[in-house]
């Protein structure tokens, strides 16, 4: 079970036309960032091609050519070297941006594309479940956050208030906060 | 060990700026290995995906 084989298998679907760009978020995108916290799934974001002559994108392809190499579908997930990995259409804004800004890392010489540090904190912020605000604190407690760049997405994403709003309850002796 | 507690929570600091800072390929095996050990603990499963309870539904905002 490891979750480089899963970066070595996205690359293969870039390289092989299979998906146009990829990039990695959730859990395992804000370890590139923070302290690893156990998480049970990858999340993996795209642009989803559409099929020739259909206005509709679809995930199969994806899934054919997976399964071509032996992963299994288990649900809305295909399990990639033992990892369950779910492939997340990068529509609304803030998704968009975060995929076409995304960072390349090199983890052994398997290059993997992750999400910055403040797109991660921005769509925690947005997603606002409690595990989310829990990963914001986390990075702004890192001090992984390059706070120029985090309030200039969050304004361009109309989120400054929910940002406020966040701030009023969980920061408001924080001195690490990003102003 | 001691119990002086702003000297427990500076160790804590510590320790995970450590863990922050560690080369990502180690800090990608130890996420497999808190996958495992999740496993485990939630005891024998049909399959390997476990999935995550989803969000209790939201008042819609007006």
């Amino acid at each position: 079970m490891k979750v480089q084989d899963v970066l070595v298998m996205l690359n293969q679907l870039e390289d092989n036309g299979i998906i146009a760009r990829y990039a990695i978020g959730g859990a395992v995108g804000a370890t590139f960032y923070l302290e690893p916290v156990s998480t049970l799934d990858v999340d993996v974001f795209i642009a989803f091609k559409s099929e020739r002559g259909s206005a509709l994108v679809s995930p199969l392809p994806i899934f054919d050519y997976l399964k071509q190499l032996g992963c299994k579908m288990e649900g809305e997930y295909i399990v990639i070297g033992g990892w369950p990995v779910q492939f997340l259409p990068a529509d609304p804004p803030l998704l968009a941006e975060a995929l076409a800004q995304a960072v390349e890392s090199d983890v052994e010489g398997t290059p993997a594309r992750v999400f910055t540090a403040e797109h991660l904190a921005a769509i925690a912020l947005q997603t606002g479940r409690a595990k989310d605000k829990a990963r914001l604190l986390q990075f702004i407690e890192t001090g992984a956050l390059d706070s120029e760049r985090f309030q200039a997405i969050i304004a361009r994403h109309e989120l400054v208030d929910v940002w406020k709003k966040f701030e009023r309850q969980l920061l408001s002796d924080d001195e690490n906060a990003p102003s | 060990m001691s119990f002086d507690l702003p000297k427990m929570i500076e160790s804590k600091r510590a320790y995970r700026h450590k863990l922050a800072t560690l080369p990502i390929a180690e800090k990608l095996c130890i996420l497999d290995a808190l996958r495992g050990r999740e496993l485990a603990i939630r005891g024998s499963q049909p399959s390997s995906v476990v999935r995550e309870e989803p969000d209790p539904p939201r008042p819609s905002s007006p």
